[in-house]
């Protein structure tokens, strides 16, 4: 009994550790900005920032990598000043998340590269569905043919049975 | 015992006795006009949603009315010990399985053909053209449904809860059975050229013929005891 | 006298189960860390790796379901019809699991939650089918004749999904002429390598799975059994004693 509880808590340990480690990377690497948190906070570092293309302010050549426009959130704006490859998804109105830094000097963001919203709720989400019933489902057998081995140690089921015990009259 | 025999032995005994008591049919005619009713009071149909609804809704009643016959098809067999002495008399098993199969078909297709007139009439209907076709299709799908459902009236007759577990086991193996049926009758009854769904048929003959052929074979293992 | 094959399952299903661990592990890393995000779909397609490898394990638990019924019916082994029972058992839980995690799927690819395509379909059906099966193995009350209209339903259930399949798919495609195959993943090496250890991965630990429920069933059969005989014993003890002979 205690092997499979040592091995089940070896696998939660082994669990909340790499959860953690992802949870980490994630707020470094992945985590997104709004335009109102670049504005207030003014981050040195280079970020990701998510929001959409305010219509009428996309200006700049494209096809060759320059664009300047305002990326608006829900409440403030960003000017942005892109320099990189050309993006296939820059248009006006649409959601998107410009990677890049923060010029105080200059008041403008600016962003080397832009990528689409990623959904990582749903990706998330999907992947314990898919792992954490089949975990409580596997614990719960192996739990309960452990206690059935047990029991039926104890109850010898194999010895013979005494059946001439008991003398009716 | 020979085979033909024991099939027209055991469709006639059934057919007899449903004849004197007449409670399978009638309380499957009156199921499905309960079912009609309701239907029509569920869905406010204009001309045109009526045209679309009224397959899907034709097959529904039928399915479910089918499934009361079915169920009382070997329910039936259970007073008097009638179910013992079928499985210990010495006829092939799959005749006595080919014999409830014609009286379960003949049963359905009468409470069906009793129905349709009432369906063309409560939802105003153009059918006189494809009357044949639609026949066709009518026999094809309810030997469909019969011939799992036989086999598994005579599984589900032993169980607790016997008069819903047949519907649970039956509909979904029945799937194909209830899509193509609703499909052809749709495409019967709105007049397209057969050609459009003819592969409906098809799919309804291969099912018949697989799951007879299945049926058959697994009836000795479910009666034999 | 415990069952042979019964030996051979608690010998070997350590090194199952630790495979399939190792093989998951690995599965994981490649699929979420080191694959790249598809062009179109972006980083949603990662749950490809999770749906398409239970969708093939229900899809093969569904099959050991099917051979074991017909050896159970052929050679009526009640340590098969264990199996097939926990088999049963294994297929609704991973058919349960594809079909939740391909709705996740459906919401940020095509912004709906349920879409009558034909595979999804198909699996709601095999589902319903599997719970068809547990609940009259549940509902049946002597064991023999259990296991044998287990197996009959089990073997006809099997035959009727090919055609569960094709009659909807052609139903999809009168319906809805876009044809819905792998939701345009391009399928590069990157792509496969995750994809194909993620499938033996669960293929392993339903192995594993498979062996442990075995187990389970075979053990609870065998302490029901002795409690039966342990029962009717001391029921023949007193009733002796109590009255005579006759009546």
């Amino acid at each position: 009994m205690t092997r499979l509880y040592l091995r089940w808590s070896a696998l939660a340990v082994v669990a909340v550790v790499i959860a953690f480690l992802a949870s980490r990377y994630f707020d470094r690497h992945l985590a997104s900005f709004t335009p109102e948190d670049v504005v207030s906070r003014q981050p040195v570092a280079a970020v990701r920032v998510i929001g959409s293309v305010k219509a009428g302010t996309l200006t700049g050549d494209a096809a060759a990598g320059h664009a300047r426009f305002d990326l608006a959130g829900a409440q403030d704006t960003l000017p942005v000043q892109y320099d990189g490859p050309p993006p296939d998804n820059l248009r006006e109105l649409k959601t998107l998340v410009v990677i890049g830094r923060w010029d105080p000097a200059s008041a403008v963001f600016l962003a080397h590269d832009i990528a689409l919203v990623t959904n990582y709720g749903f990706v998330v989400g999907a992947y314990l569905v898919g792992f954490i019933p089949l975990a409580f489902f596997l614990f719960g057998m192996e739990r309960r043919v452990t206690l059935l081995y047990r029991e039926i140690k104890e109850s010898r089921l194999y010895e013979p049975e005494k059946s001439d015990d008991v003398d009716p009259r | 015992m020979p085979f033909f025999r024991v099939i027209r032995w055991v469709a006639w005994k059934d057919l007899v006795s449903e004849i004197r008591s007449r409670e399978t049919i009638s309380s499957m005619f009156f199921f499905a006009l309960i079912v009609i009713l309701v239907f029509s009071f569920s869905f406010s149909m204009d001309q045109e949603a009526a045209r679309e609804l009224i397959a899907g809704i034709i097959w529904v009643a039928f399915a479910f009315t089918g499934i009361i016959g079915l169920g009382k098809s070997f329910a039936a067999e259970l007073q008097n010990d009638c179910l013992e002495h079928l499985q210990i008399s010495p006829a092939p098993k799959g005749a006595v399985y080919l014999g409830k199969l014609a009286a379960n078909l003949l049963f359905m297709l009468v409470v069906e053909v009793i129905l349709f007139p009432m369906f063309v009439i409560f939802f105003n209907l153009d059918v006189v053209e494809e009357l044949p076709l639609l026949l066709l299709i009518f026999a094809l799908a309810t030997l469909g449904l019969s011939t799992v459902g036989t086999l598994f009236s005579a599984m589900t007759v032993h169980i607790r809860a016997r008069e819903v577990m047949l519907p649970i086991l039956l509909l979904p193996l029945a799937v194909p059975v209830m899509i193509a049926a609703v499909e052809a009758t749709r495409g019967a009854l709105n007049g397209l050229p057969l050609s459009l769904y003819g592969n409906w048929l098809q799919l309804l003959a291969v099912f018949d013929v697989v799951f007879t052929v299945l049926s058959f074979w697994a009836f000795e293992w479910i009666i034999d005891s | 006298m415990i069952s042979a094959m019964i030996k051979w399952m608690q010998r070997y299903e350590g090194w199952v189960g630790g495979g399939a661990a190792a093989c998951l592990i690995v599965g994981l890393y490649l699929g979420l860390v080191a694959s790249p995000p598809d062009y179109y779909q972006g980083e949603v397609v990662r749950i490809m790796y999770v749906h398409v490898p239970l969708a093939q394990t229900a899809m093969l638990a569904y099959s050991v379901l099917f051979g074991g019924s017909l050896w159970y019916l052929w050679k009526r082994d009640p340590v098969v019809d264990n199996m097939c029972h926990a088999a049963a058992g294994l297929s609704a839980f991973f058919t349960a699991g594809a079909l939740i995690t391909g709705s996740i799927w459906a919401k940020p690819t095509w912004n709906t939650w349920w879409t009558w395509d034909a595979r999804l379909v198909s699996f709601a059906v095999m589902f319903l089918i599997l719970a068809g099966y547990l609940m009259l193995r549940t509902f049946v009350d002597d064991p023999e004749r259990e296991a044998r209209y287990a197996a009959v339903l089990a073997i006809i259930g099997f035959a009727d999904l090919p055609i569960v399949h094709f009659s909807v798919e052609w139903w999809r495609t009168l319906h809805q002429p876009l044809s819905i195959s792998m939701r345009g993943v391009s399928m590069s090496g990157e792509i496969l390598r995750p994809l194909i250890i993620m499938g033996i991965g669960f293929s392993a630990i339903f192995a594993y799975m498979l062996m442990v429920r075995t187990q389970m069933l075979y053990l609870r059969r065998l302490l029901i059994a002795k409690k039966g005989r342990l029962l009717s014993q001391a029921h023949l003890s007193t009733a002796g004693s109590g009255s005579p002979s006759g009546t």
